[in-house]
């Protein structure tokens, strides 16, 4: 019984750490500036901007499962609210429809949809049926999609949108910011899906071993496009807030999302190589960085100021990461954690390295 | 400098004891190896091997005991680099070679990280790796990329690497396991020339065919406690094996209820596929386990993942029940509930950083749905209970990381999670190579019930006893064709290896 | 005689070339630039060619350490930043000395480079960390100390030291033009082709070098023949460094302009060329001969869309697509050779 406590434990001792870090956060922030801190209008304000990232995150969350990345979920979701945002406008200049009516905002989110979508899409079939790595089928669609956008924008942002839009990134809920809203009912369909799923379950699987995956008659290239794809409405859903929010739509907004989302995905607990990390993981994660942000601004540090810190901080969380591994006697390969290995002579630990033999059954 | 007296042995490992957390691996376990000899370590998983010889390769030290390689007492603490400066080589499995570099490089590096130089002089190289490829008699192309060439040459690479460094002793581990027919053969010439030259080889293999044909003498060990020291020539295999065991061989044959009238379970109508396997047609009926036997290169496994849609054929028919389907995902294999045990447990069986339950019922996640056709936890359980139960998988928790469990009770995992399928078909690619003897008896066990229940099974195995012992029938293949289909009952064991060998028509 | 499928003797000199790669590329790279050519006369002329290569030496200097790090199966976004930072540290520093020497700002440039390269190899080699993400924060990192320490504001020509103006405009040779000033070949030139030469002499006759392919081929058994790899991690990240040193005092001669927001952001296009040019994103596989016509390659699509036509907002598609049809082409080929070799792997 303890065993078994104690393996479970152990397979998330990263969530009980990050709770306590976001705990300490809490109270110090609390501390340091209670009046502005501890307001009101202060969590409306992070819980508005919590969403932009947060869903990007996700995103980020999805595609790392399987031991892939995304890293063209900012030019995503710029091209979709571009896409959205031209729509919007022809539409309204028609004269079709009234510029207030429900019916343009609805069109605007279905093409902000449908274009991430499409996208993520895009980025699945090259990654799942043509055989290119993420890291360079992400990084040319990014290239390509924020090339679109370029073009489409003619490098100049799209301005101004109808207030019944403007609801969906500054409107409220009761007391609840409609973004958060829309983030919080994001982030519970996502952790049912990953946890409670068959698609959930065969994207852990694909990325804790995707051979294994293969032969155990998992359904690789459709899961995998499904993956981007999902990475891509996760961002194009980011893009209508955004859009909402800065009430314009333009290339190249948001670049430091792509660095952010990953940290947050690596303090989360998500594990780069695949198989491993939990939607409760990421979200502290994400709540993490917003009341991080949120200090660092009440602080008038500057933006430069903040990327540094995040950047050391993405650093320092990999570290210690490998460091734990260490102690636990699991270093890694190369290929992410390497379980704790009890072979049948009950070697424990590792044999150093310098003529370390591969790992064989005897 | 004092003349020296010849000293007989190279490599004198005596009263070698080593135990880890209490369990003793080794236990007053002595290896004593000539010079010039071709010598084989021989036991059953589990029976120390491996951790004897990473204690001859200054990997691991020995709790007692004490080695003398070359006259000389090796020194205590770990030295696997006195080792390999004492002229002890090991190659390992996986040949640790860098596959993208030449052959030259591959084998005359090592030599140059070793004399310390900064610089690259490729004209000494060259000659180096040419005079050693030369020495063993490898004419291989000294520019080729190695992971272009096939596994013999890689081998002989391997080899020749050694060499530089004036390897004395050589110790491969598992060397014909990935070679055919001829290859061996080839190795052998090899590992014969070395002898030649006063430099000894240890290997480690599980052939025991091969094992009595090359080697001089043969230590065999025995959880962890040695048996003794045979000479080859005086050996059968199955004397071989029972001093393995511990236990007289016993032979048994399987004895099917199944008739062969009716539909087949499963047809094969001329399936070819051009480079793996040609013109490939036979019949099983449920209740069966038919036996494919053949060298490596003969087919089997391509034709076997080609059942399972991995490898789909390029002409041919394949029926089930008597109709005709096309299987050309793994997806369509479950699905016409196909299953297949792979060869290599320990990447495409399992998935290593999961739990004994994921590994379990990853390939019925669709029957674990309950309400709004989410993944319900009690049926996942539930599964899970049933199968560790069935399969007696000892564990304290299913939630316990699949890498937990001994060898033998990781494949019963694997032949869970299959089982849960409920195939029709299941086909098994060598089951028990790196098994204990407990755990390979127990899976023979479990392919007999499998196979009284109705199902159809195809056992693959390199093994001729374990094929004759658990199949009523046996195909045998040879460079992708069937040559022979044998009654196992009607057939004797040294019959069967002629005509896998080829040796006999 | 034990013989193995690759015994015959060394195929002939032709249908070696005729085998590799860069043939094709070089095929490629002629036949889009007659395309060209026959779209725009002005293409292949000398006064092109000059200006060409003095405007992508950066570039492809770069690209020449975006290779050492790929061989080695890793992969540096961080060395814009490293230029930016390198770049403006010199400048900084010569104004502040007053000093106007080039070989002063060389030396400080590439010694901050190598600094900072230096850390990226470090935190690799010693915590075992994954390149992409690794550098990725490096680059945030050295980019946001820049940009609070050294400040944001831009450094116009005016208020350069001389050495950088002299250096922009000084030419190895130049060639007398009867309608307008004389063509000269810019210095830019014999530098890349210098670092080029190098990298190669390194790569080739280096213990280092071949160490380098090693760890990109397989680390642990590299590890396992003996090389450092924690040393060769920290050379090569270095090296990567003191490259992206030089090519920022490059890049200030050529823009005559110091701004801290340029460059980072555009990592991808000296990635991709290196990728066009052949070398995989996995490790282990790359040639110098490769980077040189990728990087050539890119640099004729990229001048090309100006002469077809086409407004520099297309440039930013252009290399996504270029990079997404060109990988697409080698993944799936190889993709077609593993399945039918039953080959399994792991990425």
């Amino acid at each position: 019984m303890l065993r078994t406590l104690r393996a479970v434990l152990a397979r998330n001792p990263n969530n009980a750490i990050l709770l306590a870090f976001l705990v300490a956060t809490f109270l110090v922030l609390s501390f340091l500036m209670p009046g502005k801190f501890l307001s009101l209008r202060n969590f409306q304000s992070m819980g508005s901007q919590i969403s932009e990232f947060g869903l990007l995150s996700l995103a980020m969350m999805l595609t790392m499962l399987t031991g892939g990345i995304d890293l063209s979920i900012v030019a995503i979701a710029n091209l979709s609210g571009i896409l959205a945002a031209l729509c919007m406008k022809r539409l309204i200049a028609s004269g079709v429809w009234p510029a207030e009516s429900l019916l343009v905002v609805a069109v605007a989110v279905a093409v902000a949809l449908g274009v991430s979508l499409l996208c993520g899409w895009v980025n699945g079939l090259l990654i799942a049926r043509v055989g290119v790595s993420p890291i360079i089928a992400t990084l040319g669609g990014a290239a390509l999609y924020e090339g679109i956008g370029i073009i489409v924008t003619s490098s100049r942002g799209i301005v101004g949108f109808p207030d019944r839009f403007a609801f969906l990134g500054n409107g409220f809920l009761s007391i609840f910011p409609m973004p958060f809203a829309i983030f919080a009912v994001a982030t519970a369909i996502f952790a049912l899906a990953i946890n409670k799923t068959r698609f959930g379950q065969t994207v852990r699987m694909i990325g804790a071993n995707p051979i294994a995956a293969r032969f155990s008659g998992l359904n690789i290239p459709r899961t995998l496009t499904r993956v981007y794809a999902f990475s891509g409405l996760l961002a194009g859903i980011s893009s209508v807030i955004m859009m909402s929010r800065s009430n314009s739509a333009k290339s190249g907004y948001g670049s430091s999302y792509v660095l952010l989302s990953i940290l947050i995905a690596v303090l989360g607990g998500v594990n780069p190589a695949g198989g491993f990390g939990t939607t409760t993981g990421l979200v502290m994660g994400i709540f993490v960085l917003q009341f991080l942000s949120s200090g660092f601004n009440i602080m008038a540090f500057s933006p430069f100021t903040q990327n540094v810190i995040r950047g050391t901080l993405l650093l320092a969380v990999m570290i210690v990461g490998y460091l734990l591994e260490r102690r636990a006697g699991r270093v890694r390969r190369g290929h992410g954690r390497a379980p704790a290995r009890v072979n049948e002579a009950g070697e424990g630990a590792p044999p150093p390295a310098g003529a370390t033999p591969p790992a064989a059954a005897s | 400098m004092t003349a020296t007296v010849a000293v007989p042995s190279l490599l004198e490992a005596r009263a070698i004891s080593k135990a880890y957390q209490g369990v003793e691996a080794l236990s007053d376990v002595s290896l004593v190896i000539r010079r010039g000899e071709i010598h084989a370590l021989v036991g059953e998983n589990g029976s120390g091997k491996s951790t004897l010889i990473k204690i001859i390769a200054g990997v691991v030290e020995p709790d007692s005991g004490e080695i003398m390689f070359d006259g000389r007492r090796r020194n205590e603490g770990l030295d696997a680099l006195g080792a390999i400066r004492a002229g002890i080589q090991v190659i390992y499995q996986d040949l640790s070679l860098l596959p993208n570099l030449t052959v030259a490089e591959n084998v005359a590096l090592p030599q140059v990280v070793e004399k310390g130089r900064k610089l690259i002089n490729w004209a000494s190289m060259r000659r180096v790796a040419e005079t050693e490829l030369r020495s063993i008699h490898a004419d291989i192309d000294l520019d080729a990329v190695v992971e272009d060439l096939p596994v013999s040459s890689r081998q002989l690479v391997a080899i020749a690497r050694a060499l530089t460094q004036g390897a004395k002793l050589i110790i491969m581990d598992e060397p014909t396991t990935a070679l055919t027919k001829p290859e061996v053969d080839a190795l052998v010439v090899v590992i014969e020339n070395l002898r030649a030259r006063d430099i000894s080889t240890l290997f480690v293999s599980h052939k025991l065919d091969e094992v009595l044909r090359i080697s001089d003498r043969v230590t065999v060990i025995r959880d962890g406690k040695p048996v003794g020291v045979f000479a080859g020539r005086e050996l059968t295999t199955s004397e071989l094996e029972a001093h393995m065991t511990g236990r007289p061989v016993v032979r048994q044959r399987f004895e099917t209820t199944a008739q062969a009238s009716g539909s087949p379970l499963l047809e094969l109508r001329g399936l070819t596929r051009q480079g793996h396997f040609a013109d490939v047609s036979f019949k099983l009926w449920r209740g069966e386990i038919l036996g494919i036997t053949g060298l490596l290169g003969s087919g089997r496994t391509e034709l076997a993942l080609s059942i399972f849609g991995m490898n789909p054929a390029d002409s041919g028919e394949v029926l089930l029940d008597g109709r005709p389907v096309t299987i050309r995902s793994t997806e369509d294999a479950v699905r016409c509930r196909v299953a297949y045990l792979p060869e290599d447990r320990v990447l495409q069986g399992l998935f290593q950083s999961k739990s004994i339950g994921e590994n379990v019922v990853v390939t019925v996640l669709d029957e674990l749905r309950g309400a709004l056709r989410l993944i319900s936890s009690s049926k996942a359980r539930a599964t899970v209970d049933r199968w560790v139960d069935q399969l007696r998988i000892k564990t304290a928790s299913s939630a316990l990381p699949v890498t937990s469990l001994s060898g033998g009770n990781q494949q019963k995992v694997v032949i869970s999670k299959w089982l849960a399928i409920q195939p029709q078909l299941f086909i098994l690619d060598n089951p028990t190579v790196g098994i204990d003897v407990a755990s390979k008896a127990y899976i023979h066990q479990i392919v007999r019930d499998l196979a009284r229940s109705e199902m159809g099974v195809i056992l693959i195995s390199d093994e001729i006893a374990e094929v004759l012992g658990n199949c009523n029938r046996v195909l045998v293949m040879r460079e992708g064709r069937i040559v022979r289909e044998v009654r196992s009952s009607e057939i004797i064991e040294e019959e069967l290896y002629g005509f896998v060998s080829g040796n006999a028509s | 005689m034990v013989s193995s499928a690759a015994t015959r003797a060394r195929p002939s000199l032709v249908r070696r070339v005729v085998r590799r790669n860069e043939f094709y590329l070089f095929l490629f790279f002629v036949a889009f630039c007659a395309l060209v050519q026959g779209v725009s006369s002005t293409f292949l002329s000398l006064e092109n060619l000059f200006d060409v290569t003095r405007t992508s030496a950066g570039f492809a200097i770069l690209a020449v350490g975006v290779l050492v790090v790929l061989l080695s199966g890793g992969i540096d976004v961080s060395f814009f930043a490293i230029a930016i930072s390198a770049q403006y540290g010199a400048v900084k520093l010569l104004l502040a000395l007053g000093i106007s020497n080039l070989a002063m700002a060389f030396l400080v440039s590439c010694g901050i480079g190598l600094a900072l390269g230096a850390v990226n190899g470090l935190l690799i080699s010693a915590f075992r960390l994954p390149t992409l993400i690794t550098t990725l924060g490096t680059q945030t990192v050295f980019h946001g100390l820049l940009l609070t320490v050294l400040g944001s504001r831009a450094i116009n020509s005016s208020d350069l030291p001389h050495c950088f103006l002299s250096f922009s405009t000084a030419n190895v040779f130049t060639v007398a033009r009867p309608d307008g000033p004389p063509l000269g070949l810019s210095v830019f030139v014999p530098i890349t082709v210098a670092v080029y030469l190098l990298t190669w002499l390194l790569i080739r006759f280096t213990k280092l070098g071949r160490g380098t392919l090693a760890i990109g081929g397989n680390i642990e058994s590299a590890r396992r023949m003996g090389f450092n790899v924690p040393l060769i991690q920290i050379s090569i990240y270095s090296y990567v460094g003191l490259l992206a040193g030089v090519m920022g005092v490059i890049n200030v001669a050529l823009i005559r302009y110091v701004t801290p927001t340029t460059l980072v952001g555009s990592e991808l296009d000296v990635i991709a060329a290196v990728v066009l040019g052949g070398a995989r994103i996995t490790g282990g596989r790359g040639t110098i001969l490769g980077t040189v016509l990728g990087v050539a390659i890119f640099e004729v699509l990229q001048t090309s869309l100006v002469l077809l036509g086409l407004s520099s907002f297309w440039q930013r598609a252009f290399v996504g697509l270029i990079i997404i049809v060109g990988m697409s082409i080698t993944a799936y080929q190889t993709k077609v050779r593993n399945a039918r070799n039953l080959v399994f792997r792991l990425e």
